[in-house]
């Protein structure tokens, strides 16, 4: 894949201002948390400095969808930061085959680790189990190898968690507000995706222990223009609305162009993924759009870290222990207009 | 073996109804084995539903079929082909792609457990081949690559591969030069000594005389006559299909010479196309009809489409003295092309008859591409009217007319705006015979108009009766040139056959 | 002389008016179709089926389809296909929306949006008529293509239309007697292309190429020329829609269009016009792709799955063939 060279500074100062700030994020949120914990020995913060050499292997499918393009570009933009890293991206492909081949010759370039997002963690579990076997660690990256002996660790989201940040959002707002039997649509990325299904899921749980019930659904396919136009016919079926969740900041674009062209305001709405058009609607304050949950690409940057930290058999510096952790599941955060100049860097440029 | 009197096919009293039409209504068939059986009559007579019913695409609504004496309901095409009756369409249903042993043995297939035994089917279709005089044709060879006289022996192989005894053959000759038909004749003959009956329709009398053994007339769905002798005069068939006397076939000509002095029209010097005619020139005055003669594959189609700048030449085209670059510009000058292949090349037979008239002069009526429908409408009407197309409904689909009308509609759609020539190729294949004396009337009548006409047909007789000028084309190239009146058949034949017959 | 002409003049039926318009009974199943459809919505919603706001809707809705086959339409029965629509529309829109062409206003990008339609359409129809590419290959190519180029150029983001530029949104957000201005656009290009095709030479010669692309050519009219001509007709419809998709979604994007194709097919063949060209209706395939916009509205309407919708599409699209083939038959 090759970019204008314009573009590609732009883009990739961005996302490299957002792996920066990631890094720090968590690093401030754990020592946060263990503030209050007696300190055991620091393991030292030297993880920053450059240690042995390692090369990264990197394989991810190719981007129809804002999300992974901003995966795709944090990954090389954190490998970037890094004079003791050689980042070695694959062709990114959308066709299992071609990405087990990718894979392989990753595998027969022996680099030092690997970092894979699968387009389909069952089907490429073996090519990952044949890396693991090579002595090669693998970092999973959001969709899981089913297979623990395929991977090293496996750094994702929480999608369950996802709806469950924005089933309380909606949730409590609502009982605040003292609405009864509220009319609350949700309007999902693509119906047949386990992701969406825990998605919904988590969204249905959360709304549950306040008494409510999502009273319609409908799904995009994760694109502008079905966003709109699922969304228009969406805002007839239902007169007055009182919240929507929508799973997804890129269709959201869409889902926004209907919701203006209706020229409605009766209700307010969440997103999910958290881009940074998301954001800026958000911070605006003027629109529907109040809040978005975090399911962040951001992930992708620390996939890298964590590769390198687990070639250079290094752990993470705020845990006591050695190694990296086996499984890292990041929370999903709610951004709303009081905290949205925090995450705005963060943002990813759907 | 039954006894030779004993009919092999008796059909009695066939009707068949279609919506709106009765298409056969009450037509009796009989067919002795052995014998070559003509079958004619104008189209729309009923000959095509009466193959049909015999190939088991119709059923018949009312009568009786028998085949050996017994009696048989032929309740799909492959219970007629079980029956041992065969039907051999005008467009040849083979496949171009497949070898001809594949053809001959397509849907019974020389297979054990699915598995195709080429050497055996090559063998056996050889053997079939022979029996029909052509044993030269390699089994293996691709059936697209065969000339259609080829296709059709390979098409009757088929027949006698389902063992026929009957095999009924659709216009066999309409495709076919000459010589080509002298082939089909051998052939023919070749499977009535083997007991095989024909049934043959054709719309050529002469050939009719020549094949046949007993000919059976159809007009309006019924039978006129039956198993009349072949060599009935013509006169005698022609009335019984038309219900009427043909005298004169042919319109009457300006004396000869009489087109000394007008203008030429059309002037062709040094025309080549390499490997197909060389070095023709002629000229065409106005009203003036000159005819081309050749065998199919001499190069006279061809000459008429690089007239019309429809196939690249070299040699100079001009009409009043202006070159013909090109479909387009030919057009431009007043050139129109009534092709060949009626239906393939010139028709939009889902269209109507009035849009299929005004096609060629479309621009006549637009202003800035805006269509003037009304005027278009009236234009094609008076051709409608002027021409004697039938039925004279301009809305009607053309693919509902008869040959002879569709010809007309083709022949309308240069007259409606003035043309200074017209190229008519094989303009009455597949126009019955009362329907052909209308066309010539027509011809005629344009010509005396003022417009020029280079004319080719097959039949020499068509050439000879109705042009002025006849040239003879053989081998691409322009071997004589005469008044038409000093010419008979035999001479043409003689200057058309010289040198490849020997 | 043998004379078989019953006597002139006078014989012939009064003036026969309609060439070929047996349209409506010819769209007869179409539209018994669309009144059940509508019926049902009747039944199920009667609060919000028949608002003028649901209607409105409807239009909005199908607009961007609607002014793709149009196009679509032309090409089909000028006896070509166009697979290359959708992946044009989004090319267009995403050129469009570059920060390079916002910068030069709304103008400017609506002239850019109809420039590449009718550009990529034009070099279609050139590998078409004069690299003798079969139409399926070649806009099968386009497709390909068309989708790649507008991911490079958008690097897979989707562009929001800039604030200043709100004068293309308001294609979607401005209504005029009630209606957006882009429902408008939408009757426009189908009242221009029903003029085209019915009362223009272009549209005649559309029928003939499609009919007998021999017939026409030996009748003097330039296939060549007229297949170009046809899809960038084609094309410019795409630029236009790709107008549409941006007020309406407010941005471009490389997804645009996806699938679009096959709907504009559909729309087209359930419209009654022959696969196989020279023959078909602007009417009928834009009744053909209401069918579709009703279904999906009355599905969402009562809250219903999309996997039905698309078992309903499937089995919409199969119901309509056959029963046009009776007709056809019978016709």
């Amino acid at each position: 894949m090759s970019h204008s060279p314009g573009r590609r500074g732009f883009l990739f100062g961005g996302a490299v201002i957002g792996g920066g700030l990631l890094a720090s994020a968590c690093t401030s949120n754990a020592s946060n948390d263990e503030k209050s914990a007696s300190a055991p020995a620091l393991a030292g913060t030297d993880n920053e400095k450059p240690g042995q050499k390692v090369v990264i292997g990197f394989s991810a499918p190719a981007a129809d969808h804002g999300w992974i393009a901003a995966i795709a570009k944090n990954a090389e933009a954190t490998a970037k930061l890094y004079s003791d890293v050689e980042f070695k991206a694959v062709e990114p492909t959308n066709d299992i085959n071609q990405q087990i081949a990718a894979v392989e010759s990753l595998i027969d370039a022996k680099v030092g680790a690997l970092v894979i997002l699968p387009n389909d963690g069952q089907q490429l579990n073996q090519v990952a189990r044949k890396a693991s076997d090579a002595g090669i660690p693998v970092v999973n990256l959001d969709r899981v190898f089913p297979d623990k002996l395929s991977y090293r660790t496996w750094i994702g989201g929480d999608n369950y968690g996802m709806g469950v940040a924005a089933g309380h959002y909606i949730g409590a707002k609502l009982k605040e507000k003292g609405v009864a039997e509220p009319v609350i649509l949700e309007i999902q990325g693509i119906a047949t995706l386990p992701l969406t299904q825990d998605r919904s899921k988590g969204f249905a749980d959360a709304l549950k222990t306040y008494g409510f019930t999502v009273t319609a659904q409908q799904d995009a396919q994760f694109t502008v223009q079905s966003g709109t136009d699922v969304a228009t016919n969406l805002l007839q079926a239902h007169k007055k609305i009182d919240a929507l969740w929508n799973h997804d900041d890129d269709q959201g674009v869409g889902v926004l162009a209907a919701i203006k062209e209706a020229n409605r305001n009766e209700f307010f709405m969440v997103g999910g993924a958290g881009s940074a058009n998301a954001m800026r609607e958000i911070k605006s304050g003027s629109s529907v759009l109040e809040a978005t949950v975090t399911y962040s690409p951001s992930m992708a940057s620390s996939a890298v870290k964590l590769a390198r930290l687990i070639a250079q058999g290094k752990g993470m510096s705020d845990l006591v222990e050695q190694g990296v952790p086996q499984s890292i599941t990041l929370a999903s955060e709610t951004i709303t207009k009081d905290n949205v100049d925090t995450y705005l860097p963060l943002g990813f440029e759907s | 073996m039954p006894d030779i009197k004993d009919p092999l096919l008796v059909m009695s009293g066939i009707v068949k109804q279609f919506p709106g039409v009765r298409a056969l209504d009450g037509v009796d068939l009989e067919v002795l084995p052995g014998e070559v059986h003509c079958l004619l009559g104008q189209n729309g007579a009923g000959k095509s539903t009466l193959i049909k019913t015999l190939a088991g695409a119709h059923q018949p609504d009312e009568g009786v079929i028998r085949l050996g004496g017994e009696e048989v309901r032929l309740t799909g095409p492959v219970a007629a082909i079980r029956l041992g009756i065969s039907t051999i369409y005008q467009e040849l249903d083979l496949v171009d792609g497949l070898s001809v042993a594949d053809n001959v043995f397509l849907g019974h297939e020389k297979a054990r457990f699915g598995f195709t035994r080429t050497a055996d089917a090559h063998r056996a279709a050889s053997e079939l081949l022979t029996r029909l005089g052509h044993g030269e044709i390699p089994p293996a060879t691709e059936v697209g690559s065969l000339p259609p006289a080829g296709k059709q022996v390979v098409s009757m192989a088929r027949a006698l591969s389902h063992e026929a005894r009957l095999i009924v053959m659709d216009e066999p000759s309409a495709a076919l030069a000459h010589d080509e038909v002298d082939n089909l004749f051998r052939t023919i003959r070749e499977l009535t000594a083997q007991g095989v009956a024909v049934v043959y329709i054709s719309h050529r009398l002469e050939e009719i005389r020549e094949i046949g053994d007993r000919v059976t007339v159809l007009k309006d769905g019924r039978t006129v006559a039956v198993g009349l002798p072949a060599d009935t005069p013509t006169r005698e068939i022609v009335s019984l299909m038309t219900g009427r006397d043909v005298e004169h076939v042919f319109p009457a000509r300006p004396a000869p010479g009489s087109h000394e002095g007008r203008a030429e029209v059309l002037r062709v010097e040094g025309l080549s196309v390499p490997g197909v005619f060389q070095d023709v020139s002629f000229a065409v005055r106005e009203g003036e009809i000159v005819g081309l003669a050749g065998l199919v594959g001499s190069g006279r189609s061809e000459i008429l489409e690089a007239v019309y700048g429809a196939r690249r030449a070299s040699g100079k085209v001009l009409v009043d003295g202006e070159p013909v670059r090109g479909v387009s510009s030919a057009v431009r000058l007043g050139l129109g092309l009534a092709p060949e292949e009626r239906k393939a090349q010139a028709l939009l037979l889902e269209e109507s008859v009035a849009r299929n008239i005004t096609l060629g002069g479309l621009a006549r009526y637009a202003r800035l591409g805006w269509l003037d429908r009304g005027r278009e409408l009236a234009d094609a009407g008076r051709q409608i009217d002027e021409l004697g197309i039938r039925p004279a409904d301009p809305g009607r689909p053309v693919r509902t007319l008869s040959g002879g009308n569709q010809q007309k509609a083709v022949l309308a759609r240069w007259l409606v705006d003035r043309r200074r020539l017209l190229l008519l190729d094989e303009p009455t294949r597949g126009v019955d015979v009362g329907a052909r004396a209308d066309l010539y009337a027509v011809i005629r009548r344009l010509a005396d108009e003022g417009i020029g006409v280079l004319l080719v047909s097959s039949e020499i007789p068509e050439v000879l009766g109705l042009a002025d000028r006849v040239l003879v084309i053989r081998d691409g190239r322009n071997v004589h040139e005469s008044d038409a009146r000093e010419l008979d058949e035999h001479r043409v034949l003689d200057l058309i056959m010289e040198g490849s017959a020997l | 002389m043998n004379d078989t002409r019953t006597p002139p003049v006078g014989k012939l039926p009064a003036p026969v008016r309609t060439l070929r318009d047996r349209g409506g009974l010819r769209h007869l199943g179409l539209v018994g179709a669309l009144v059940l459809l509508c019926l049902v919505g009747l039944v199920t919603r009667p609060d919000t089926f028949a608002t003028s706001s649901n209607l409105v809707t409807l239009l909005a809705l199908a607009s961007t389809i609607g002014v793709i086959t149009v196009g679509m339409t032309f090409v089909i029965i000028g006896g070509g296909i166009d697979l290359s629509v959708g992946s044009v529309m989004a090319l267009a829109s995403v050129w469009a929306t570059t920060v390079a062409t916002q910068s030069y206003g709304p103008w400017v990008m609506a002239l850019c949006a109809l420039l590449v339609g009718t550009a990529t359409g034009a070099v279609s129809g050139l590998l078409i008529s004069y690299g003798r590419m079969v139409p399926f290959i070649a806009t099968l190519a386009m497709m390909a293509a068309a989708s790649g180029l507008a991911q490079r150029l958008s690097d897979r983001r989707t562009q929001l239309v800039a604030p200043e530029n709100d004068a293309i949104v308001a294609l979607s957000t401005t209504r005029v007697l009630g209606l957006p201005i882009l429902v408008y656009i939408f009757a426009a290009v189908v009242a221009a292309g029903w003029v085209l095709l019915n009362r223009t030479t272009f549209g005649r010669r559309t029928y003939a190429v499609g009919g007998n692309a021999e017939a026409a050519r030996l009748a003097g009219i330039d296939v060549r020329k007229h297949t170009v001509l046809l899809y960038a007709l084609s094309g410019l419809c795409c630029g236009i829609a790709a107008l549409i998709i941006m007020a309406r979604t407010t941005a471009g994007s490389s997804t645009h269009g996806y699938l679009y194709e096959l709907d504009a097919i559909a729309a087209v063949i359930i419209g009654g016009t022959l696969l196989t060209g020279g023959r078909g209706t602007i009417i009928g395939s834009i009744l053909g792709l209401l069918v579709f916009t009703v279904i999906t509205n009355l599905f969402i309407l009562n809250g219903l799955d999309t996997s039905d919708q698309l078992i309903a599409k499937g089995l919409i699209i199969v119901a309509a063939v056959l029963l046009q083939q009776r007709t056809a038959n019978t016709g």
